[in-house]
């Protein structure tokens, strides 16, 4: 049999909605090997193995586009800040391997050295030294993977419910752990010795450091106005066919400021680190933008969600234009819950419902875009970046 | 029905529902009802179904996005102009 393709028109999709369709497409199923939407023409291109079912890919593809159709009620637009600054014209991920600062170990999974590794710990020590030290912030540290009771508590399932890499242990039977290791050392391991043999699922890799704030202060009565608590994290999405360079991992590395408490100091705290994150980006000098945002709520009311999110202005991103990629990530995210976690985990302060909020820096990706933009050469990068590099390497 | 007596209303119903303390320093008519985490999601719909039965208004998606309705005096204006048919 040979490969199939699929032409679809996309219309009634807002523009500014065919990103996040692009994104979505890649749950399609795994039949499908490939898919574009060409820009000129609005149709998109979808390649499946063979075999495919044709019929039912048309159907699923019909209900995505859906979900990202024109809605009476629009999305927000809100520009904050934006920036241009020249950026070099050079393939910098292929450098990135071809130097060793980075190396590819599995979808989505990188190894960094050199000055990606540097780049990546000054960015944290910025976030650390500059964002969290202001709003004393009381370091936390936790466990890698997270209970799906938690999850479910945070709504992680029913809104990403494509992210989640869960993880379980083999069955705690002295036989199935003896066949495992057998049929292993007879001939050497793949996925289909695990069937049959998998504990009950408990947990998944954390999708999200903050979430690990809330469990663990689940029940608690704070002391006005609230705590402010800091962490970092490596966190796991899986995101199908998305991934790519170090803009879009499967694996990756979060740090975030959290704040727990009174409305009025949580509002205010993230009114300044709203401040704080446009001075930063004026100081490194980077080709950005700071904007209302969306989650890419995996739902079929994602519309109303998105809106929703945007309306209320719950969600800003810092995006920063990769060159290569024609395209731009967000590295720092601004995010309100109002009192979705207080409420979730019975969180209080002074008697009342707690509010939440955090921002966190995507740390891989802010590397990659710094030197998408900038080059690998510290001595090429805007002063005040450079600047803080050379600070940093100097400690 | 005037904007005043549609506050009171909502507001009794609010404090009630979502068990607002009656000495709570923070609670008035121009508090942001879900930013300061007295409605969640959830109580946004119990809300919206208590307006409209109680005020014989509909609310729809769009309106949401079209109108403030984050306050107690926003929700109380809304109410008005849709019963007066300005909205």
């Amino acid at each position: 049999m040979t490969a199939e393709s699929l032409r679809v028109p996309v219309t009634d999709v807002d523009e500014g909605q065919i990103a996040q369709l692009e994104y979505s497409l890649a749950f399609i199923g795994d039949d499908v090997s490939d898919y574009q939407i060409d820009p000129e023409d609005g149709i998109l291109r979808v390649e499946l193995a063979p075999g495919a079912d044709r019929d039912d890919i048309r159907q699923k593809i019909a209900r995505l586009i859906e979900r990202y159709a024109a809605r009476e009620f629009g999305f927000k637009e809100e520009l904050y800040f934006e920036q241009e600054a020249p950026v070099v014209n050079e393939n910098v991920w292929q450098q990135l391997l071809e130097r060793k600062w980075v190396t590819e170990v599995g979808q989505g999974h990188v190894v960094l050295r050199g000055g990606a590794a540097r780049l990546l710990h000054m960015i944290d020590n910025v976030a650390v030294n500059r964002f969290a030290v202001a709003f004393g912030a009381e370091t936390e540290v936790y466990p890698a993977t997270i209970q799906c009771t938690t999850l479910d508590q945070c709504n992680h399932f029913t809104s990403f419910p494509e992210h989640l890499d869960f993880v379980a242990p083999l069955q705690s039977d002295i036989d199935v752990l003896k066949a495992f290791a057998d049929d292993v050392r007879n001939g050497e391991w793949s996925s289909n010795l695990h069937e049959e043999r998998m504990a009950t699922t408990e947990f998944a890799i954390s999708p999200s450091c903050c979430y690990h704030c809330y469990e663990g202060m689940a029940g608690w009565d704070l002391r006005p106005p609230g705590r402010c608590v800091t962490a970092i994290l490596g966190c796991h999405r899986y995101e199908g066919m998305n991934h790519r360079t170090l803009s879009r991992l499967r694996a990756f590395t979060m740090r975030e400021v959290i704040w727990v408490g009174h409305p009025k100091f949580v509002i205010g705290a993230r009114a300044k680190a709203d401040g704080m994150i446009v001075e930063l980006a004026r100081r490194w000098g980077l080709h950005c933008s700071y904007e209302v945002a969306n989650d890419m709520f995996f739902t079929k009311d994602y519309a109303v969600k998105a809106s929703f999110q945007r309306q209320q202005e719950a969600k800003k991103e810092l995006r920063l234009i990769i060159p290569q990629e024609d395209t731009a990530v967000s590295v720092i995210s601004s995010n309100f819950h109002a009192g979705s976690f207080g409420s979730a985990f019975d969180i209080t302060v002074g008697g009342r419902p707690a509010v939440s909020a955090c921002i966190g820096f995507g740390l891989e990706r802010f590397a990659y875009a710094i030197l998408s933009q900038f080059g690998l050469d510290p001595d090429g990068w805007p002063e005040g970046l450079r600047r803080d590099y050379q600070a940093f390497r100097s400690q | 029905m005037d904007k005043a007596n549609a506050a009171k209303i909502i507001e009794s119903f609010v404090r009630q529902r979502f068990q607002v303390d009656q000495d709570d320093p923070d609670f008035d008519h121009d508090l942001h009802l879900f930013d300061y985490g007295y409605v969640d999601s959830f109580g946004a719909v119990e809300l919206t179904q208590f307006v409209e039965v109680t005020f014989a208004v509909k609310i729809g998606d769009a309106d949401f996005f079209l109108y403030p309705l984050n306050t107690i005096n926003e929700i109380a204006h809304f109410v008005v102009q849709r019963q007066q048919g300005v909205i």
